[in-house]
């Protein structure tokens, strides 16, 4: 697939400087004061931690998961876990978290991987949905009535918001750094043609597995932060089929495979949802839906692709007009 | 030991409602190479049809069989032929981020017309059923088996037979040499799409005679049609009968699951899901391509 005006293995640069001065324009936030706010722009950082986990595995390296909210989930109950054994330091949690979602990657990730395409996404669906499951079944976790845990006071409260900003901007700076390392050009040709990748001396399923674990590692970190800041985790919260679907949705809605698609993505995403949740209150779901019907007719290869855009309405007709059967 | 007879009748009677419903899901992912996601709001709407036809008119779900299949075909057929034919050459992930928005749209016009009360087809064969030695079968379950067994096997001779569909198998094998030998390609992908929706829809009609409705019922379904699809193999008719069957029959017996390890007791019901994923994985693992499936070219 060809990748007009998306820049190079990072995409475009002007669309990754504006991300990171949005980024730092985001700081700003708790300073308003207002709970509501930070809420909603807490979530929007948390989803795009997760959408550049998933963005990492199935823009990269094309191996589209339908089981990163595993990760997320795990990472959840790590604090957890954690926070019933009386640990509050929130670095404590995202470490736990990206150990664990690491080596469940790795274990899971040398049968999962071997599959290819399709059958890759129905088997990391299908652990998603077991582990969630399992976590349900499990007294020691709370089983499905889920664990409540100790949050901090009103005053330091705005810590949660801070701690989800530095692990999107980690997953950021983490996917531009491997996007431009050995590594990142190991993923795309793995997704461009793993038999080719392999001939080139890419030793596929060990990228695969790099590539998911760190995609976990992501995933996982936005989790640790998530459980305390909401203050209450169960299987349904952790592993809601929104946490699953909304990161990849916001990923391609962006661009898949650049470094700016994700955070524009779930920006445009997270803040559209919450917008049409205030003013339209039975039929904000429906309008979401026709957003995304005609945001995909309009501009198929993402939102990230308008930054690469030369040649104005008439190029913009022609790149609409090439997937037409 | 009747228990495991009642749980294989029991997994063979839910096994033909997933195999249906997971012959148009399959269908489309294997021909057109879509992942629709909106197979299970389509799913939603033949359910809907039937409950609608049901109390307004009196319709029998079985004589509405027909009716869902007609609309959610047109439905499906217009969607196709207007909207996804703009982006049918785009790569899977721009045609799946489409389902996902047009399920989300279906759904939410569902709950707006029909509201999110949980409704139900209950006809005058609703609670009657026979015993055959100690096993308990529902006249409705039984009849809806025997529909679904028709419809697979209509669709898998309409396929070879039919003069579209062997255009319909031309065109998933190559669409070059399709076209070339005449095939209207966008013809045959809206009449394909159409076909999934009103499979859907006939599945949702049959779902309906023994679940409850609600407007978010096809997640679920979308889900183990994704599961059986792959586990039979795709794009194939066998497939998708032999795979809803196999997992019908592995989630009525993981019910039956119960033990406990030290204190944590271990409970099948609770774990039905996560069993029949485990078993998924396992036979992913075994055999990568599905049951059915055939080595790749």
């Amino acid at each position: 697939m060809k990748r007009i005006g998306l820049g190079g293995i990072t995409g475009n640069p002007g669309a990754f400087a504006i991300v990171l001065g949005l980024m730092v324009l985001l700081l700003a936030v708790p300073l308003t004061h207002n709970g509501y706010v930070e809420t909603v722009f807490r979530n929007i950082l948390m989803y795009a931690a997760m959408a550049y986990g998933w963005n990492l595995i199935g823009g990269y390296t094309g191996y589209v998961s339908f089981g990163n909210v595993a990760f997320f989930g795990l990472g959840a109950y790590c604090s957890g876990v954690l926070a019933a054994h009386g640990v509050s330091n929130l670095f404590a949690y995202v470490a736990l978290a990206m150990v664990v979602c690491a080596v469940f990657a790795v274990i899971v990730g040398f049968p999962v991987l071997r599959l290819k395409g399709h059958y890759f996404g129905i088997a990391t669906l299908g652990v998603a949905l077991a582990v969630a499951d399992i976590i349900a079944n499990l007294d020691v976790l709370g089983g499905s009535s889920g664990l409540a845990m100790h949050q901090l006071d009103e005053a330091h409260f705005s810590t949660y918001y801070y701690a989800m900003w530095l692990v999107a901007l980690g997953s950021m700076l983490g996917t531009y750094f491997i996007a431009r390392s050995k590594l990142g050009y190991a993923f795309v040709a793995i997704r461009e043609n793993e038999d080719a990748a392999a001939v080139l001396g890419i030793a596929a399923t060990r990228y695969k597995i790099i590539a998911w674990a760190i995609s976990g590692m992501m995933a996982g970190s936005a989790g640790a932060i998530f459980a305390p800041a909401n203050g209450f985790i169960d299987p349904s919260i952790t592993f809601a089929v929104d946490s699953n679907v909304f990161p990849i949705v916001m990923t391609i809605l962006g661009g898949s495979g650049t470094v700016a698609g994700p955070f524009i993505g779930s920006l445009l995403l997270a803040g559209a949802n919450e917008l049409l949740q205030r003013f339209f209150v039975k039929a904000h779901t429906l309008f979401f839906g026709a957003m995304i019907v005609l945001i995909v007719l309009l501009l198929p290869r993402g939102l990230v692709w308008l930054f690469g855009l030369r040649g104005g309405v008439r190029a913009w007709i022609k790149s609409v007009q090439v997937y037409r059967a | 030991m009747h228990l495991l007879a009642q749980d294989l009748v029991n997994g063979i009677l839910a096994g033909g409602i997933l195999a249906v419903v997971a012959l148009g899901f399959s269908l489309v992912w294997g021909i057109m190479n879509i992942i629709n996601l909106a197979h299970g709001a389509f799913v939603m709407l033949g359910a809907y049809t039937t409950y609608q036809l049901f109390t307004s008119f009196h319709v029998d779900p079985f004589v509405s069989l027909p009716i869902s299949f007609v609309l959610l075909f047109v439905l499906g057929y217009l969607i196709q032929r207007l909207l996804m034919n703009w982006i049918a050459r785009a790569p899977l992930l721009t045609t799946f981020l489409f389902t996902f928005g047009l399920s989300l749209l279906v759904v939410n016009i569902a709950l707006i017309v029909w509201s999110g009360d949980t409704r139900g087809v209950t006809t005058a064969y609703s609670g009657a059923n026979f015993t055959l030695g100690d096993v308990t079968v529902p006249w409705a379950k039984l009849y809806t088996l025997l529909a679904a067994l028709a419809i697979t096997g209509t669709m898998q001779l309409w396929l070879v037979r039919s003069k579209t569909g062997r255009a319909i198998r031309a065109t998933s094998m190559d669409i070059g040499a399709a076209q070339l030998s005449g095939v209207r390609v966008t013809e045959i992908y809206a009449i394909v799409f159409g076909l999934g929706a009103g499979l859907a829809g006939v599945a949702g009609t049959l779902i309906s005679l023994s679940y409850s409705l609600h407007p978010t019922m096809g997640d679920l379904f979308l889900i183990k049609a994704f599961v059986v699809c792959v586990l039979g193999g795709l794009g194939s008719v066998q497939g998708a009968l032999i795979g809803g069957l196999v997992y019908g029959i592995v989630e009525a017996f993981a019910t039956q699951l119960d033990f406990t390890i030290g204190t944590q007791h271990i409970s099948g019901s609770g774990l039905q899901d996560a069993i029949a994923l485990i078993v998924l994985l396992i036979v992913l693992i075994v055999r990568p391509r599905g049951i059915m499936g055939k080595a790749t070219a």
